[in-house]
C-alpha cells in the first residue's frame, strides 16, 4: 500500500499531465452537453502509419485438439519486444494450465479458503489439467541457427515461494535483450484440458479454451510483472498481433477472438479455422459441434459498426434477439459514454449447462450465461452479457493489471453496466429460482434497483471490512476479493456520480479511456482523470476508498421539536419575574446527527416541518457529531443526514432519517404478518406426512 | 375411490371444530415467533422514516439491511415469503430436502409432536363420525399418544432413510453422477423431475403405510403398532390401486387448493392500511383449507377402509372417556348407586 501522502505529492504532479489529457480529450470533440445528449465520444483515431497499440507481445501459434485425449498440442512462436527502460536477460511466462496440476499449486491452495473452492480438490484425474512446455528455442535473425533453451526453463513463485506451483516459468536467453530490441521464442507444449476450472475447460464436447499459451508477462521499468495464477485474479499481458491456427474435429463451429481469416478442411476429419486479430492482449477460443451461429451487426450513427457474432447453445434458439440486444445496447452506451470500441466485430458466447465458463470476458469475446427457462422481466441473460461487454472497454481497450488492481477492470465494469442496465432494461425484477434452482419465480413486488442491486449492495456490506483495495489483488482474503473488487468500486463510483454529476464523472472516464487506450494504467491514472475532470482536489475521497477499508455510516441521533416559551426568570435585576413555560409560541427543534463510521464524506442535513418549510445543511461530515437547533412556528416532522443518498457507501442507510411519527409499527406488523403465512406454511409442509 | 373422498370430504366439514383446532395449532406455534419478527423488524426500524415506505410495500434496501444484521430464524424474512411464493419456496425446499431455515426447526418439532398427540383424536373423531365433545377427544388423544409414538419411532426411521440417505443419494449423488456431462440444461432438469418422481415414489407407499397403520390402529383398537403396520401393509397390498388412485385424488385436492390461493394472491398489496389484514385473511383461509385437505386425506382413508372391512362409522373400542377427577368421584361414591360402573 501507498502512504497515502506520498501518493498525493506524486498524484499532483501527475495530475497538470491527466489534467492536459482530459482537455485534449474535450478539445477532440467530446463536449458534455453533446455526451449527456447521447452524443459519442471520441472516435478510434486514424493511426494509418502507426499500429494503436505497442504491439510488442505477439503470437503465432498453431494448435491441435485432440478430443480423445482431451489434450492441446502447440507450437508457437512469440515475438517479443522490450518497452520498457531496463534490459532483460531472461523472459517470464504464464503457464496457468498448471494451476490445476495438482493441490499444490498456489491457485488450489487459494481456492481451498474459498468456499467455493472446497470441492475442486475431490475431482477424479480426468478432470485436471496442465501443461507442458517440450521445447523452448531462441529463433536467430534471418538464417541463423535457433538456439535450443529447453534445458534452462525453470519455473519460479514471485509471489509466495511455493516451490510446487509451476505457472511460472523462465527462460534464460544468452544475451541480453536492450530497451526496444526484439526476440523470437519457438515453444512447443502439449496441454491437458481440464474439467473447467477458472472457466476453461470441457464438458462433453464442448470447449472453452482460454489462458491456455505459454504466455510472456509484462516487463516494467521496475522488472518483470508475472504474477503467478491466484484464486481470486485474473491476469495481465502486453498487447501484440495474435495469428493462430485451430485444428478441430471438421464440422465443428469454432469461435475465438478476432475474425476467422480461413477455415481448411484437411481431409483427415479435421479443418484448420485461422483466426487473426491484432491490438489485443489475449486470445481465447471455443469449440463445439452444438453450437447455432446466429450473426447481426451494431450500427450507431457516430459510431464505428461492429459485427456481432453469436455461439448459442440449441436449447437457447429463440433467445437470439436478447443476445443481440444486449450486445447492442452494451456497445451503445458505452461507445457514447467512455469511447468507440475499435475492434471490427464482437463474438458472444453461450456456454454449455453446468461448463462454468460463464460470464467471463476476452478480447472482441466473452460468455454469457442464458437458462433454458428465462422469462421476460428477469435480466438473464441481459445481466451478464452487458458486464463482459463492458470489459472490452474495461481490460480489453484499457489493459490494467488484474493481478494487482482487479478493481480497475471488475469496479469499472460493474459500475457501467448497472448504468447500463437502468437505461435500457427498464422492466426488470428480482427472482429466484426453485426445484432444483431450475424454475424461475420472479419476485414482482421487488424491482431490480440500479443503486442497490446493480452496484451489489449486499456484498460490500458483508465484506466492507476485509482489505483494502490499495493492497494488490492476489493479496485479498479470496473469499471476499470479489466484494471489494467489484462491488466497493461500483459503489464510490455509483457515489462519485452523484456527488460529481454524470457529466463530470462521464468526462473523466473518457479522458481515462482515451489516454490509456491499449496501455497499462495504475490507479493513479485513474484517480488523476477523475480529478482533473472535476477540476478538484478528491484525494481525500481516493485516499479513504481506495487506500483504507473504512467504512462510512452516518445517522440522525435525535430528533426533538417541542413548544418551548421559556421557564424561569426573565426580565433585567429587580424587574426580573418567574414565568412557567406557557406552551404557546413556537417550536424549538434540534437534530442531531452522528458520524458512526470511520469515513468522512461531506454529507446534506435536511429538516422538514409541518408547514413544508425545509432546512438543508451542508455538513462537511468531519466531527463525530453536529447539532442543529432551529426555532420556527411549525414543529419538525422529519430529518435526514445524506437525504439523497449521495454517499452509497453507507451501508446502514435506515438510520440516515428520523421522524415524529415512526411508523415502524405498521411495517413491522404488515411484514410480520406476511410471516406468520409463510410460517404456517411451512409448519404444514414439513408436518405433511404425520 | 371417489365415493371415500366424498365421504372423507362430508366427515370433515361435519367436524369444523377439528380444523379449527388444527388451524389453532399452527397458529398458536408461529405466534411467538411471528410477534418475535414483529419486534426486529419494529426495532430496526425505530424510527427511521424508512418505516414509512415498508409500511407501504417493499423497500428493498431496507429490506436488505435488515438481512445483513438478521440473527436466527429472522434471516427467513426474505422477499419469498410473499404472498403464493411462500406456498412454492417452501415446497421447493421440502421436495430438495432443505432443514427448515434459521432455528425454525424447534418449531416444526413441536408442530410433529402436537400431530402425533392429536392424530389419535382426529381418527377417532373422523371414523366414528359423530361429535364426541372435547374430554371424549383428549382421552382419544391420549389412548392412542403412546401407540403413535412408537409407530412415531418407526415412521422416523423410515422418513430419515427417505429423506436423509435415499433423498441425497437420489437427488444429489445420483443427479450428480447422471448429469455430470449433461450440457443441455432441460436434460438435467427432466433428470431432476424424474428424480422427484422416482423419490415420491417410494415416500408415497410408506407415507400410505403409515396413514392405515395409523387408522387401523384406531378403528380396530389395536395396541400393537407393529401389528397395525403389518395389517395396513396387506390392506394396501391387496388395493394398490385403490388406495394409491385415493392418495393422488387427494393430492389433487390439495392441488386445487394451491391453485386457489395462488389466484387469489394478494401478493404485497395496495400501499393501503387495509392491505396487510385484507392479506392476512387470505392467507388464514388459505391456511384453513390447507389443514381441511390434510384431514381430508386421513377422512378419506378412513371411509375407504371403513367401506371396505368394517362399515361406516364403526369403531372397534369403546367411545374414550376421560379419567374421573377426585372430586367426581367422591360425589360418585356418595351417591345412592355407588359402586356401579359409571356410564362411558
Amino acid at each position: 500500500m501507498i502512504a497515502p501522502v506520498a501518493r498525493t505529492v506524486r498524484r499532483r504532479l501527475r495530475r497538470a499531465v491527466a489534467g492536459a489529457v482530459a482537455c485534449a480529450v474535450l478539445g477532440s470533440g467530446v463536449p458534455d452537453a453533446a455526451a449527456a445528449a447521447g452524443q459519442p465520444a471520441a472516435a478510434l483515431p486514424a493511426a494509418a502509419d502507426r499500429a494503436p497499440s505497442p504491439r510488442n507481445a505477439s503470437y503465432s501459434i498453431d494448435v491441435r485438439l485432440d478430443t480423445e485425449a482431451r489434450r492441446l498440442h502447440g507450437r508457437q512462436v512469440l515475438t517479443w519486444r522490450n518497452t520498457s527502460i531496463i534490459t532483460t536477460a531472461e523472459l517470464q511466462l504464464h503457464l496457468y494450465y498448471n494451476a490445476w496440476k495438482n493441490t499444490k499449486s498456489t491457485w488450489m491452495r487459494e481456492s481451498r479458503l474459498r468456499a467455493r473452492g472446497r470441492g475442486l480438490h475431490g475431482r477424479p484425474a480426468s478432470d485436471w489439467g496442465w501443461i507442458d512446455v517440450q521445447a523452448v528455442r531462441l529463433l536467430g535473425a534471418d538464417d541463423a541457427a535457433a538456439i535450443d533453451l529447453t534445458g534452462r526453463i525453470s519455473h519460479i513463485a514471485p509471489d509466495d515461494g511455493n516451490p510446487d506451483d509451476e505457472t511460472v516459468l523462465v527462460v534464460p536467453l544468452p544475451a541480453r535483450v536492450f530497451p526496444g530490441d526484439s526476440v523470437e521464442l519457438e515453444i512447443e507444449w502439449t496441454s491437458q484440458v481440464p474439467r473447467p476450472f477458472a472457466r476453461t475447460g470441457v464438458v462433453g464436447d464442448y470447449y472453452f479454451i482460454a489462458q491456455w499459451f505459454p504466455k510472456v508477462g509484462v516487463l516494467e521499468d521496475s522488472g518483470w510483472n508475472c504474477h503467478q495464477f491466484h484464486a481470486a485474479t485474473e491476469f495481465f499481458a502486453d498487447y501484440g498481433v495474435y495469428d493462430v491456427r485451430i485444428t478441430v474435429p471438421a464440422g465443428w463451429v469454432v469461435g475465438a477472438t478476432g475474425a476467422e481469416r480461413s477455415v481448411v478442411d484437411n481431409g483427415d476429419g479435421t479443418a484448420t479455422h485461422r483466426y487473426h486479430q491484432a491490438d489485443v492482449h489475449d486470445f481465447a477460443w471455443t469449440a463445439s459441434p452444438d453450437f447455432l451461429e446466429r450473426r447481426e451487426r451494431f450500427e450507431h450513427p457516430t459510431l464505428p459498426a461492429v459485427d456481432m457474432r453469436l455461439l448459442l447453445q440449441p436449447e437457447h434458439a429463440g433467445q437470439e434477439a436478447r443476445h443481440f440486444e444486449a450486445t447492442r445496447q452494451a456497445l451503445r452506451y458505452y461507445g457514447e459514454w467512455f469511447g468507440a470500441y475499435p475492434y471490427e466485430q464482437i463474438t458472444v458466447v453461450d456456454p454449455a449447462w453446468r461448463s462454468r465458463t460463464g460470464g467471463m470476458e476476452y478480447p472482441t469475446l466473452f460468455t454469457a450465461g442464458a437458462r433454458w427457462l428465462a422469462p421476460a422481466g428477469v435480466a438473464t441473460p441481459e445481466e451478464v452479457i452487458v458486464h463482459e461487454a463492458g470489459h472490452q472497454f474495461w481490460y480489453g481497450v484499457v489493459g490494467s493489471n488484474e493481478f494487482e488492481h482487479a478493481w480497475m477492470d471488475e469496479g469499472l465494469t460493474t459500475f457501467a453496466a448497472a448504468r447500463v442496465m437502468e437505461a435500457f432494461f427498464t422492466e426488470h425484477h428480482r427472482s429466484t429460482r426453485l426445484l432444483g434452482r431450475f424454475v424461475p419465480r420472479v419476485l414482482r413486488d421487488v424491482p431490480w434497483s440500479r443503486a442497490i442491486d446493480g452496484n451489489r449492495m449486499a456484498g460490500y456490506r458483508r465484506n466492507a471490512r476485509m482489505d483494502a483495495p490499495a493492497r494488490p489483488t492476489y493479496r485479498y482474503w479470496p473469499g471476499t476479493a470479489g466484494s471489494i473488487s467489484y462491488n466497493k468500486t461500483a459503489l464510490w463510483l455509483h457515489t462519485l456520480e452523484r456527488y460529481l454529476g454524470w457529466p463530470v464523472l462521464r468526462r473523466g472516464m473518457a479522458a481515462f479511456y482515451e489516454r490509456w487506450r491499449f496501455g497499462h494504467p495504475a490507479p493513479d491514472d485513474f484517480f488523476d482523470s477523475i480529478s482533473a475532470a472535476s477540476n478538484r482536489d478528491l484525494d481525500w475521497f481516493f485516499d479513504q476508498v481506495h487506500g483504507t477499508a473504512r467504512v462510512f455510516d452516518y445517522g440522525v441521533q435525535a430528533l426533538t421539536s417541542r413548544r418551548d416559551a421559556g421557564r424561569g426568570f426573565f426580565g433585567a435585576g429587580g424587574e426580573a419575574s418567574f414565568a412557567e413555560g406557557s406552551g404557546e409560541g413556537g417550536y424549538e427543534t434540534t437534530v442531531v446527527v452522528r458520524r458512526y463510521g470511520e469515513g468522512v464524506f461531506p454529507v446534506d442535513v435536511l429538516t422538514e416541518f409541518a408547514d413544508g418549510h425545509q432546512e438543508r445543511e451542508a455538513w462537511d461530515g468531519a466531527a463525530e457529531w453536529k447539532a442543529y437547533t432551529y426555532r420556527r412556528d411549525a414543529r419538525a416532522t422529519r430529518a435526514f443526514v445524506d437525504p439523497d443518498r449521495v454517499l452509497l457507501l453507507d451501508g446502514n442507510y435506515t438510520n440516515n432519517s428520523r421522524t415524529l411519527a415512526p411508523r415502524a409499527t405498521a411495517a413491522a406488523t404488515r411484514w410480520s404478518l406476511r410471516w406468520l403465512v409463510w410460517l404456517q406454511d411451512l409448519l404444514l409442509t414439513y408436518g405433511f406426512f404425520i | 375411490m371417489i365415493r371415500a373422498l366424498f365421504d372423507g370430504i362430508g366427515r370433515v366439514l361435519s367436524a369444523p371444530v377439528l380444523v379449527a383446532g388444527v388451524y389453532l395449532l399452527t397458529l398458536l406455534l408461529a405466534a411467538p415467533l411471528t410477534l418475535a419478527l414483529h419486534d426486529a423488524i419494529a426495532s430496526h426500524l425505530g424510527a427511521s422514516v424508512a418505516a414509512e415506505q415498508a409500511a407501504a410495500g417493499v423497500h428493498w434496501a431496507w429490506w436488505e439491511e435488515f438481512q445483513a444484521q438478521a440473527r436466527g430464524f429472522e434471516r427467513t424474512f426474505t422477499p419469498s415469503i410473499i404472498g403464493f411464493g411462500a406456498v412454492l419456496s417452501n415446497l421447493s425446499a421440502f421436495v430438495d430436502g432443505a432443514s427448515p431455515a434459521g432455528g425454525l426447526a424447534v418449531a416444526v418439532a413441536f408442530y410433529l409432536a402436537a400431530s402425533t398427540f392429536l392424530a389419535g383424536g382426529i381418527l377417532d373423531r373422523l371414523a366414528r363420525r359423530r361429535r364426541l365433545g372435547a374430554a371424549a377427544f383428549f382421552a382419544a388423544c391420549g389412548t392412542y399418544f403412546f401407540r403413535f409414538l412408537r409407530l412415531a419411532v418407526v415412521a422416523g426411521l423410515a422418513y430419515w432413510l427417505l429423506f436423509d440417505l435415499v433423498h441425497e443419494w437420489l437427488l444429489e449423488d445420483l443427479y450428480e453422477a447422471v448429469t455430470r456431462n449433461v450440457t443441455v440444461e432441460r436434460t438435467a432438469f427432466v433428470v431432476r423431475l424424474a428424480g422427484y418422481a422416482l423419490f415420491g415414489a417410494l415416500v408415497l407407499p410408506v407415507n400410505l403405510l403409515l396413514d392405515y397403520a395409523k387408522i387401523r390402529a384406531v378403528v380396530e383398537d389395536r395396541r400393537s403398532m407393529l401389528g397395525a403396520l403389518l395389517a395396513a401393509g396387506r390392506f394396501v397390498r391387496r388395493r394398490p390401486f385403490s388406495t394409491g388412485g385415493l392418495y393422488v385424488l387427494n393430492a389433487g385436492l390439495f392441488g386445487l387448493v394451491l391453485v386457489g390461493y395462488a389466484v387469489v394472491d394478494p401478493g404485497v398489496g395496495a400501499p393501503d392500511g387495509t392491505s396487510p389484514w385484507t392479506a392476512l385473511l387470505i392467507g388464514q383461509a388459505y391456511v384453513l383449507a390447507r389443514v381441511a385437505t390434510k384431514l381430508v386425506f386421513y377422512a378419506s382413508q378412513t371411509a375407504y377402509f371403513q367401506s371396505e372391512l368394517a362399515h361406516a362409522g364403526y369403531v372397534a373400542a369403546a367411545q374414550p372417556a376421560p379419567p374421573a377427577a377426585p372430586a367426581a368421584e367422591v360425589l360418585a361414591d356418595a351417591a345412592p348407586d355407588a359402586g356401579k360402573a359409571p356410564a362411558s
